[in-house]
């Protein structure tokens, strides 16, 4: 080998090792790298989501009786068998399911209606998407404050034209019969026109051709809707209703500020229920108890939601 | 522009600060009124006031709603480690707030002053005593106070041939009004039962009928399932079912006052505190009476005193207590009790000549005066709020229909008594 | 049939116009009864008809009762800060999940999503807690905090980035550049509309919050704008001045309307972006 070999030999031998380290260093930085980045999302997520179900997990074994000066207690179970036995946390939920059925088909049904109704790009299709999406800009809070109005008897914006036509509107919100009705009115007239927008994305995706080719083939509306729109809007609906489950499952601002649960927990739902025993009334076991049971239950729709979801999406990886 | 003041009060008081002397200490004060708007802002004036008259102490307050809220927002800044300095707490949440350790007994606020529990509430009317002290200490001064009142349209009366200047003043001649006076489109009485207000009312109807809704010396026991409760609560059952003379259904204060201006409502059953507000905005001629009375005259009080929160440093409760001071002396809750319809809690305020001319002008106002010798205590409970509630949701379902009055306050006296029970374990069952 | 089908057109356009009416009542409503002299007691108060000589009192006695100015700092602060902290952590987790392999990627996505539904608010309790534990108690970044990853903001800017082609990045890949110019300099501008929808869709969450920054703000100085409306509703011993609360309510709905208003195009279209092919 001459000198010149040599020193190849060589140069091969330390770019051999250079890369080497340089290939181990790229496989730890590949190995680091995606965590640095999820680092700070982990970090907050940990913070405010999986720490406080550990929390929670803990606080719900004890009792801690209030302002009697006695210690806590361990009791294992003893809040959740509390919880179950508690009427107001039965009704709550009794009240939760009717809320989501009663606030989910409307509110899609309404979505997808305007969204087929607008879909123009006309003025006035402009004016009736503003009108619609309207509500969803104010935050809940205002517009319980509104419909506190609306729903007086007698002076309210309902009765007063009720009246004007000779009709006498029940007591909106004091019948325990219609209080729950009455929020799920309200919650339907505010998140409609936000789901509005997602169907008419979905409607937009739609390929003209595929339309066209079914008013060749005769269909007429009710057809095209059944055979046509609902199926290639399968995705869309899938999302717009987890977004909806989660957000009538996490949002009570409206019975915090207009009925307070009642009259006679007829408006009671589950999270305002945990927002009451902690409190109001101090109970934090059992509190503890009924959040981990609604974590439970929101995991369980999380897991369904995501299978929806990902086929919905069918993206690749 | 707060901001600016703020930043500039900020500026101020670290300059000060560098002057022992003169240091100014800065406290929190929650408060809620029951008139949202009018009543908030005097509150708010009043406080500037307060602030730019002296330079020791200032006063940062913060409107928190109805009551309960204004307890709830309290308790949760206190568990937080930032309990407010003084809160103008519901006169009755005082023996739940000292039980749970978050009041602070006023006694050496009156003995650094070199006074007297005995001659400190010498000045306050009798029956505010039993709620401000608690296990024989001073806990709150009484900022002001109420009790129901009857409020009746004189003109509907004369329509329905009642004599507008005798309101109703037993049982029997208020149901027989109310029937009187209903007819299309119109109810003869309504009142609010909302939470907090039916509660409240119930008291008094139970009073009224002889009975006493709560031990007054013990936080462990209430009075739910009793004759005098139960005809209390058929009144309001046939009220609405038998006689068909009130609405069905829970209305809210707001509601019921709103009713009561738009003629809707001919008898309502309203505080002294909104009282001023009433007379703003009611255009139809009305009076104002006791409430009327089954086997005797006896109210609960309401209103609201000033407490202290524990947890504060010590220069924090001078200066909390220099600020009650200045709040509750005559002349200022007299200004306030004229500006609202809240009865002044001092005597010496009546001897005033401006109240005594503001009595003269507003004979309404004198009625709330003169229920105040059957005036007594408002209920006080080991977890006030829940105690409440048991008894509110009960009743709410009875006006919505859904239980009769013998079944509501038997569960209602269920519920209250689970509720109550780790306290009675603690204390009356516990035996050694 | 052609008169069959104009009838039922027609019959169609009017039953939206009813529709679209009662939805804007309330909004009618509010409008007509701010600016109505105060008459608390007239029975005429729900009419959308304005029949009386217009007033500002309503306006002025609802900035009286509340800092408004100070309201709407706070808020804006809240939701720019929450926004500006997540577009870093959502792009960051979002390029990681799409385009990088690791090993337990899956299940850690899976982790990521069950933030999903569980929003702050539903685990009050324990937040709070540890709120008060950080020493964040009553102040602005205690409300954020909670809201800084976000798994919604994750899986959509997941979706985008998987949506983008992987030719820039290669090629940029080849000519040496390091992962960070990578995402700043072509994926980040590529993937603008996700961002964006995602940014409208926060901004109007945190401008609407209400349970959570209830809890964590005591002192006014730190108050939002939903805290400061709903003071007004929330009086105790019964007296509501309509017209006040009406106009509050007007002044808090503003500035989300008057955007919405003027970008109405560029909302939509984010819309039509962050959903949804699915």
């Amino acid at each position: 080998m001459s000198l010149a070999g040599t020193t190849g030999v060589l140069d091969a031998i330390r770019a051999d090792a250079a890369s080497t380290a340089a290939r181990r260093k790229r496989r730890l930085r590949a190995w680091l790298l995606p965590w640095l980045l999820l680092a700070p999302s982990l970090f907050f997520l940990a913070l405010f989501t999986y720490l406080p179900i550990a929390r929670v997990l803990v606080e719900s074994l004890y009792d801690r009786p209030h302002g009697t000066g006695a210690a806590a207690t361990f009791v294992g179970l003893g809040n959740y068998a509390k919880v179950f036995a508690d009427p107001a946390f039965r009704q709550a939920a009794a009240n939760n399911l009717v809320y989501a059925v009663g606030v989910l088909v409307p509110t899609l049904v309404l979505a997808l209606s305007f969204a087929l109704a607008v879909q123009r790009s006309t003025r006035f299709s402009a004016v009736l998407r503003t009108v619609f999406f309207f509500p969803s800009l104010i935050p809940l809070v205002a517009a319980a404050s509104l419909f506190f109005f609306i729903f007086l008897p007698d002076v309210g914006l309902l009765d007063y034209y009720l009246a004007k036509v000779g009709v006498s509107g029940p007591n909106w919100l004091g019948d325990s019969d219609i209080a729950l009705w009455s929020v799920i009115g309200l919650t339907v007239w505010k998140n409609a026109g936000y789901y509005m927008l997602f169907y008419i994305a979905g409607l937009q995706n739609i390929p003209r051709d595929t339309i066209e080719a079914a008013m060749i083939d005769g269909a007429n509306a009710w057809q095209r809707l059944r055979y046509v729109l609902l199926p290639a809007l399968a995705p869309t609906t899938a999302f717009v209703l987890v977004i909806a489950l989660i957000q009538l499952l996490t949002s009570v601002d409206h019975v915090i500020v207009l009925t307070k649960g009642g009259p006679s927990n007829a408006t009671n739902l589950v999270l305002y229920y945990i927002f009451q025993s902690a409190h109001e009334n101090f109970e934090v076991g059992k509190a503890a108890a009924a959040t981990l049971m609604s974590v439970a239950v929101l995991l369980a729709i999380s897991f369904g939601s995501l299978r929806v979801m990902e086929r919905g999406a069918g993206t690749d990886r | 522009m707060k901001m600016f003041a703020r930043l500039g009060a900020s500026a101020l008081a670290l300059s000060l600060a560098a002057w022992p002397a003169w240091a100014q200490t800065r406290i929190d004060f929650f408060f809620p009124v029951p008139v949202e708007g009018k009543l908030a802002r005097e509150m708010t004036r009043l406080v500037k006031l307060y602030n730019e008259s002296q330079k020791e102490v200032e006063v940062v307050a913060s409107y928190t709603g109805g009551y309960d809220d204004t307890k709830l927002k309290a308790q949760a800044a206190a568990k937080a480690g930032k309990p407010p300095s003084v809160v103008l707490m519901s006169a009755n949440f005082n023996v739940d707030l000292k039980l749970s350790g978050d009041i602070v007994s006023l006694e050496p606020m009156l003995k650094a002053d070199g006074t007297t529990r005995e001659a400190f509430l010498k000045d306050f009317w009798p029956a505010l005593h039993a709620n401000a002290v608690v296990d024989g200490e001073l806990y709150g001064v009484p900022f002001h106070n109420s009790t129901p009142l009857l409020y009746y349209n004189k003109e509907h009366f004369k329509e329905a041939g009642l004599d507008p200047e005798k309101p109703p003043r037993t049982w029997a001649e208020f149901v027989d009004a109310a029937k009187k006076l209903t007819r299309d489109g119109r109810h003869g009485f309504t009142m609010p039962a909302g939470y907090d207000y039916l509660g409240w009312l119930m008291e008094a109807l139970t009073m009224s009928n002889g009975g006493r809704y709560y031990n007054e010396e013990y936080g462990g026991e209430v009075y739910y399932d009793q004759p005098s409760m139960l005809g209390a609560a058929r009144l309001v059952e046939d009220l609405i079912f038998k006689h068909k003379a009130m609405p069905q259904g829970v209305t809210e204060a707001g509601g019921v006052s709103t009713a009561f201006f738009a003629g809707k409502a001919s008898m309502m059953l309203l505080s002294t505190g909104s009282l001023s507000f009433i007379r703003d905005n009611m255009k139809m001629p009305y009076g104002v009476a006791f409430v009327p009375k089954n086997v005797r005259n006896a109210v609960p009080i309401g209103g609201a005193s000033l407490v202290m929160f524990a947890g504060q440093s010590e220069d924090s409760k001078k200066a909390g207590w220099k600020f009650i001071k200045w709040l509750t002396t005559p002349e200022t809750i007299g200004g306030w009790s004229r500006f609202t319809g809240y009865f002044a809690p001092r005597i010496s305020a009546y001897e005033k000549p401006e109240m005594k001319e503001f009595i003269a002008k507003n004979p309404d106002a004198k009625v709330a005066l003169d229920q105040l010798p059957y005036a007594k205590p408002w209920f006080a409970t080991y977890q006030t709020v829940a105690v409440r509630k048991a008894l509110e949701d009960e009743i709410q379902a009875m006006m919505n229909g859904k239980k009769k009055a013998d079944q509501a306050i038997k569960d209602a006296q269920k519920k209250a008594d689970e509720i109550m029970r780790p306290y009675v374990e603690q204390t009356s069952l516990k035996l050694p | 049939m052609r008169m069959r089908r104009h009838l039922s057109a027609a019959l169609l356009a009017a039953l939206l116009c009813a529709v679209a009416f009662l939805w804007a009542a309330p909004f009618l409503w509010t409008l007509v009864a701010s600016f109505r002299p105060e008459g608390a007691g007239s029975a005429d108060m729900a009419s959308l008809w304005p029949a009386f000589a217009p007033t500002v009192d309503n306006f002025r006695n609802a900035l009286d009762s509340g800092s408004f100015g100070l309201y709407y700092l706070n808020t804006f602060i809240v939701v720019a800060g929450v926004l500006a902290v997540q577009c870093v952590t959502v792009s960051l987790a979002g390029y990681a999940f799409a385009r990088l392999r690791f090993p337990g990627r899956d299940a850690v996505f899976y982790a990521f999503l069950l933030q999903l539904m569980l929003v702050p608010p539903a685990l009050i309790v324990p937040n709070l807690a540890t709120v008060v534990d950080l020493g964040l108690y009553d102040t602005l970044p205690g409300v954020m905090a909670p809201y800084f990853a976000s798994a919604f903001g994750t899986f959509l800017m997941r979706q985008t980035f998987l949506g983008l082609p992987r030719d820039f990045e290669e090629a940029a890949a080849i000519d040496g550049a390091p992962w960070w110019a990578i995402v700043w300099y072509v994926l980040l501008p590529m993937a603008k509309p996700g961002l964006i929808a995602f940014a409208i869709v926060s901004v109007t969450a945190h401008w609407n919050e209400f349970l959570w920054p209830l809890m964590v703000i005591s002192s006014p100085d730190n108050q939002t704008l939903t805290i400061g409306l709903a003071a007004f509703t929330r009086g105790a011993e019964g007296g509501k001045e309509w017209g006040v609360l009406a106009a509050g309510t007007l002044l808090v709905m503003a500035p989300l309307a008057l955007a919405f208003i003027a970008f109405q195009r560029r909302f939509v279209d984010s819309f039509v972006f962050s959903g949804v092919k699915g």
